[in-house]
């Protein structure tokens, strides 16, 4: 028995050695798409981005590969991700998020293939463009710069008498913590004060939110992975209380925040891939191009969780919603 | 060709920090779980002294002492206030988490625009650009080699003697009137300042400094010693080159498990169930059972 699991073990180091070496089909591209946790703005960002690929004239399965990799928010995994796109040699990277986009930038730093961010909330901050939105390197792609001020302006329009508002982050993400800066910055222009809560893991979000509800006429979400990822404990919490809970994308509005000022990831994705087609077919350089941001927020809200609130959203913000839900959806 | 060359370069960079595991795990049979918190404490160490604008090189010393100073806080819970092996272990890894985010003044810190040990003007001018592709290989090679020697030579001094015979047999330490306590700490300062210098190159290799990289490095550092250890055991190599090499076949399984179409978020799983394979052929659980019996 032994024998035989020693035997297997040489046999797949050996693989290891030979492994990666892939044959390339003629008029196909392959691209990678390195996305760094699973969440439903991610997924958004990367349907969109296949979408915007397929308008410029590359379809999965015709002339375009698509290998998907999920690196589960580890850094680690981000890396050999990475690490194994480049070595299977493809045409193009797309990295969705920020660790992803840096760990694929390293990576292909000394290759010759471009790397297409995308939800890379500070590109500058990030080392991956200039002040100017030029490239550091050979990359290129788009920001989910979060609408603080539309947001706050929404929430004031909603809740006149609301003080404090409360935003959840976890300290462990660079992207939360911009964002917290900006919220604070801002605050005061609309009579606010900003009551900020850091966790670590999720383990600490019930806890974090029960302490956080007890001092907040409101609580504001970032895209923050680890705290989107429990929102439906945190939205519980707050029902419990008759709290608002305000998001930041439209997939949270779905699952029952009241409502939002947010990006479409899905119309994010697809602008970042018309400029990865524009890579692929040669007319640009991604080392050229600069990288792009959504200017528009739109604003969405949900009917059921106002009724549940007993809130009211003013008529002529409902009038300009993208979408309003009358459901939560679970 | 690039993918042994990734494979060599993670391998190397993870070899390093696999040595340190080797003297805790191995030679003092002390579990020590702190190294995730050491190895990213060395990486942000480099990258605050990098964008400070530090000479790269000097970060890797410097990382070293940081990581030694770390390991001598874990000795120092475990040996004077007599907490379990495992638990000190835990505690520093907790305490490093909050301590390296301090350190680095945010979760994430690039540092790609700046000079590392592997991209920096001098070696610019000197290297030809046909070397190039295998600079990072090369540099970490030197490094590798240059602390396995050192830690070859200190094992066999009077004090590395000690070291060994504190995890065989702790009575002989007390039988020669010295202090086991203090060997034990000794041990675990040099062990996690190997684990902080590797955590200082990672930094510099990937080029950015991220608060999450250390999770799973324990095992990372355990796998390695363990595939080296077992697998080259009637081989006439010295333990530092076997666990040197585990760290490299690991890296190597890493690769073909993700070349074979496995999908990254399973991972971890594969990750133990190799780690457990080893464990079964190399009889090493048994030994272990019986030590904590």
């Amino acid at each position: 028995m032994k024998k035989i699991i020693a035997v297997i073990l040489v046999m797949v180091f050996a693989a290891a050695i030979f492994g990666g070496c892939n044959k390339k089909d003629e008029g196909v591209v392959t691209i990678g798409i390195g996305q760094f946790a699973e969440h439903a703005s991610l997924d958004n960002c990367r349907e969109g981005f296949l979408a915007g690929l397929e308008e410029a004239g590359y379809k999965e399965g015709e002339n375009l590969k698509v290998l998907v990799e999920n690196a589960s928010a580890d850094t680690g995994t981000a890396a050999q991700i990475a690490d194994n796109f480049i070595s299977r040699k493809v045409d193009l990277i797309c990295a969705i998020a920020t660790p992803m986009a840096q760990s694929a930038y390293g990576a292909a730093k000394n290759t010759k293939i471009p790397v297409i961010f995308t939800a890379v909330t500070d590109p500058v901050i990030a080392e991956l463009a200039k002040e100017d939105k030029t490239p550091t390197g050979n990359t290129t792609g788009t920001s989910d710069k979060l609408p603080v001020k539309e947001q706050l302006n929404m929430i004031r329009a909603i809740l006149p008498e609301a003080k404090k508002i409360g935003i959840m982050y976890s300290t462990s993400e660079a992207n939360s913590i911009s964002a917290i800066e900006e919220y604070k910055s801002l605050a005061g222009n609309y009579g606010f004060e900003i009551v900020e809560s850091g966790i670590a893991t999720t383990a600490d979000i019930p806890l974090a939110a029960d302490n956080l509800l007890g001092k907040v006429d409101c609580i504001s979400n970032l895209t923050d992975n680890t705290v989107v990822s429990s929102l439906p404990l945190i939205l519980e919490k707050a029902a419990q209380r008759n709290i608002p809970v305000f998001g930041s994308e439209v997939e949270q509005v779905k699952i029952g925040c009241l409502a939002a000022e947010g990006l479409d990831y899905f119309d994010l994705g697809k602008q970042t891939g018309r400029m990865a087609a524009q890579v692929l077919k040669g007319e640009r350089k991604a080392s050229e191009m600069k990288y792009e941001i959504i200017e528009e927020a739109s604003f969405y809200c949900n009917k059921a969780a106002a009724d549940n609130l007993g809130i009211t959203i003013p008529e002529d913000l409902v009038s300009e919603a993208k979408e309003v839900f009358n459901t939560i959806a679970e | 060709m690039e993918v042994i060359i990734g494979i060599l370069e993670e391998g190397l960079v993870y070899a390093i920090m696999a040595l340190g595991v080797y003297i805790t795990y191995r030679i003092l049979d002390f579990p020590d779980l702190s190294v995730d918190g050491t190895f990213p404490l060395g990486s942000a160490i480099a990258a605050v002294l990098i964008v400070k604008g530090i000479n790269p090189l000097l970060t890797l010393p410097i990382a070293f002492l940081a990581g030694g100073l770390s390991g001598i806080l874990t000795g120092l819970i475990h040996v004077r206030l007599k907490v379990r092996d495992l638990l000190s272990g835990i505690i520093m890894m907790t305490a490093l988490y909050s301590l390296n985010l301090r350190i680095a003044g945010s979760a994430n810190l690039p540092i790609f625009s700046k000079s590392s040990i592997f991209d920096n003007p001098l070696l610019n001018r000197i290297i030809p650009d046909y070397f190039r592709p295998y600079l990072v290989l090369a540099i970490l090679l030197i490094i590798a080699a240059i602390m396995k020697l050192i830690l070859d030579i200190y094992l066999k001094t009077r004090s590395g003697y000690l070291l060994r015979a504190v995890g065989d047999n702790d009575t002989l330490v007390t039988s020669l009137a010295k202090d086991k306590g203090t060997v034990k700490i000794v041990g675990l300062a040099i062990a996690n300042a190997y684990v902080a210098l590797a955590g200082s190159i990672y930094a510099q290799m990937s080029g950015f400094f991220e608060v999450s990289t250390g999770t799973g490095t324990v095992v990372i550092g355990l796998a390695s010693v363990i595939i080296g250890t077992n697998l080259f055991k009637r081989m006439p190599l010295r333990a530092t080159t076997s666990v040197i090499i585990g760290s490299i076949l690991y890296k190597a399984c890493v690769a073909a498990a993700i070349s074979f179409g496995m999908e990254a978020r399973d991972l971890k799983l594969i990750t133990s169930i190799l780690f457990l394979l080893i464990l079964v052929v190399s009889h090493d659980r048994k030994r272990r059972v019986k030590a904590n019996a």
